[in-house]
């Protein structure tokens, strides 16, 4: 009993410890950032921590990146917590499910910890900011721009999304279907469905050919899945639809160069990771020092590596926005 | 058979207890932030869900059966649980409905399992599946956040002077209720004597299909309760919630000495192999150990529990020759 009464103490004391230099603040390097993504082990988060660790550098930060190896929410909030445990000045984490983290995001802003998110948001109060890698238009705008490219005639659409509740492949859809009834330029497409893959490679290929045995017009199989695009690409050249059916979306340089190159796809879209990764912990690191505020709209930063000025938008979203198109030839000048 | 199984020590127990000491010191040197009352206590938090559906799968293993849709059938109680909260229902009304219908899908499980004799494995991976999807339709696209307090008192509340989590206490109690059901009533040395020999059961009047019936519905309404510590803890309603997280469940329930088999096993074997797999899990969270790190040393804790008995039959072959010479002494 007297054990755990010191433990108590020991663990008050620590808490306090940890406290006091917060409130003194006025530090502008030398910050401890803990990053986690959805899921560690994917490429393309992988090489976010990259650019995030590679800003740290630059800055004098530490950046620690961990997280559980497969997407599960309750991992997720169980890798926050620990994270809180440990004290860090700010946290930066891509959420599973923007409400089942908050809880956790909200007592440790409470705890003076800055809070950032990217890749996908969190509830708006639980965070400072959210990174937005490109906003739900320039997503949408930018797949069905792909899509232009494999079939500039246009024809019947298809999407592959994670879940029904993951919230940024829904909105991608949903904006995607309203361009195509008021948009011009995107007037030639017609989706006629919408298919659940659980960012799950077999799955997706699986559904990607049971949407073109469903629908025998079918043109363009559209996915913001990094994992689903590719499958569905894989799918087209396996089932011998190749030249009928394409597959576009956000995919990976590396998982959609073989396609690109023997013709068989024309277009992906996608982002830069490492710099997304590299801007965000620089607005972080930024924000701890006192010198960005992304709560006021218009507050703007300059991210020097970057090559650009991003600027806070409405509830705390500072969009990176950067798109990038991938074709046969220029997807070899990418390595990730 | 019974008052010499007595007489032995548990030594699967003991060295579960040692395990969890050990590790604890060693999550200590890995992290300065490991050894606090309050880290301790909360960190108990991350296994409490995974436990009420282990205590309840421990029950349906004893008979050497599986239920591995319990996780599906937590999200079925999630979105119930929204439902009830959308409509304004109090937690009073709400609670044991939810913990009703997860009851009914486990009766579902056991009538499958036990009246039709499907093997069970191929029926609640198929209600894993059906559960689930059932949740996704019922909870719609978007998942559902507003509860009020009152429905995530139980899993957000902390007791005695915000130290121990209301879940912990529930869990304790679910726990010691299990553990005296199955190690001192006669319907646990039923579901035992089904896992040992399911026909000299039948012979010695046991009901087996009501039996069977009976521990996947306790098995189910376990799952309506973890639903409910869930939705305190994360307040978040969707049909993906605890997609996923059998793996751990399994692996609690094998790691305490329940035999896949049935017919052997304690349920404070499996307390206490949630313990170690949480201290262990916590230890390497605070160290910022990577993910796919864990997750391997999850599968080879499940896999050594899986040895476990053949290495326990192989000590005993190796004693059998000294135990009796001992009787002939």
């Amino acid at each position: 009993m007297l054990n755990r009464r010191e433990f108590g103490m020991l663990g008050a004391g620590l808490a306090m410890s940890g406290l006091a230099p917060r409130l003194a603040m006025a530090k502008d390097s030398g910050f401890k950032i803990m990053m986690t993504p959805k899921w560690t082990g994917f490429p393309y988060f992988e090489l976010t921590g990259d650019g995030a660790k590679a800003a740290a550098k630059d800055l004098g930060d530490t950046v620690i990146y961990a997280g559980a190896d497969h997407a599960d929410v309750s991992l997720q909030v169980e890798t926050l917590q620990n994270f809180v445990t440990q004290k860090p000045d700010a946290i930066i984490l891509a959420a599973i499910d923007l409400n089942a983290v908050a809880p956790v995001l909200v007592d440790a802003r409470k705890k003076g910890i800055v809070v950032a998110t990217y890749d996908a948001d969190a509830a708006v109060p639980a965070r400072d900011f959210f990174c937005n890698q490109l906003s739900y238009e320039q997503a949408a705008k930018l797949m069905l721009d792909c899509a232009l490219i494999d079939v500039p005639e246009g024809g019947e659409i298809a999407f592959i999304a994670a879940s029904p509740t993951s919230p940024n492949h829904m909105a991608h859809i949903k904006i995607m279907t309203e361009l195509s009834q008021s948009d011009a330029k995107y007037k030639v497409f017609k989706p006629v469905d919408t298919q659940f893959a659980a960012d799950d490679d077999a799955k997706s290929y699986d559904v990607a050919v049971n949407l073109m045995q469903a629908h025998p017009n079918l043109k363009v199989i559209i996915s913001s899945s990094a994992v689903s695009a590719p499958a569905a690409a894989r799918a087209i050249e396996a089932s011998g639809h190749v030249g009928k059916v394409y597959a576009t979306g956000f995919a990976l340089p590396s998982a959609i160069k073989r396609y690109l190159e023997n013709g068989s796809q024309k277009a992906f879209g996608f982002w830069d990771p490492f710099e997304l990764g590299y801007v965000v912990a620089y607005e972080t690191h930024m924000k701890l020092a006192g010198k960005f505020d992304p709560s006021k709209v218009g507050a703007t930063i300059e991210v020097p590596k970057a090559n650009a000025t991003f600027t806070a938008g409405k509830d705390g979203e500072v969009v990176y926005g950067k798109p990038l198109i991938f074709t046969k030839e220029t997807v070899g000048k990418y390595n990730f | 058979m019974a008052s010499r199984a007595k007489r032995q020590w548990p030594f699967w127990e003991i060295a579960l207890v040692v395990a969890i000491f050990a590790a604890g010191a060693w999550s200590s040197t890995l992290s300065p932030y490991y050894l606090s009352v309050d880290q301790l206590f909360s960190s108990t938090r991350a296994f409490i869900i995974p436990g009420l559906l282990a205590l309840g799968l421990a029950v349906v293993v004893s008979f050497g059966e599986i239920d591995i849709s319990l996780a599906s059938t937590l999200a079925v109680g999630t979105v119930a649980l929204s439902k009830f909260s959308a409509a304004g229902a109090p937690l009073s009304v709400a609670a044991p409905i939810v913990v009703l219908i997860c009851g009914v899908c486990g009766v579902f499980n056991g009538v499958l399992v036990a009246k039709w004799r499907l093997p069970s494995l191929a029926v609640t991976l198929g209600t894993m599946g059906a559960f689930r999807g059932l949740a996704f339709i019922v909870g719609s696209e978007v998942g559902y956040t507003d509860f009020n307090d009152a429905y995530s008192w139980l899993g957000s509340e902390y007791l005695f002077g915000g130290v121990v989590p209301a879940s912990l206490i529930l869990f304790a109690v679910a726990a010691i209720a299990v553990w005296f059901l199955m190690h001192r009533t006669i319907y646990g040395r039923r579901c035992f004597s089904i896992g040992l020999n399911p026909d000299a059961a039948w012979f010695a009047g046991v009901g087996v299909i009501g039996v069977k019936i009976a521990a996947y519905a306790l098995a189910g309404a376990f799952a309506g309760l973890a639903a409910i510590v869930w939705i305190g803890q994360y307040g978040s309603a969707r049909g993906d919630n605890a997609d996923g997280s059998i793996l751990f469940v399994v692996t609690a329930v094998v790691l305490g000495g329940m035999d896949i088999n049935g017919g052997r096993g304690t349920i404070s074997g499996v307390a206490l192999a949630l313990f170690l797999l949480g201290t262990i899990r916590n230890g390497m969270g605070l160290a910022n150990i990577g993910g796919p790190t864990q997750t391997v040393v999850l599968g080879l804790l499940l896999v050594g529990g899986v040895l476990r008995p053949a290495f326990a039959a192989a000590l005993a072959r190796l004693r059998r020759p000294v135990e009796s010479a001992d009787a002939g002494a």
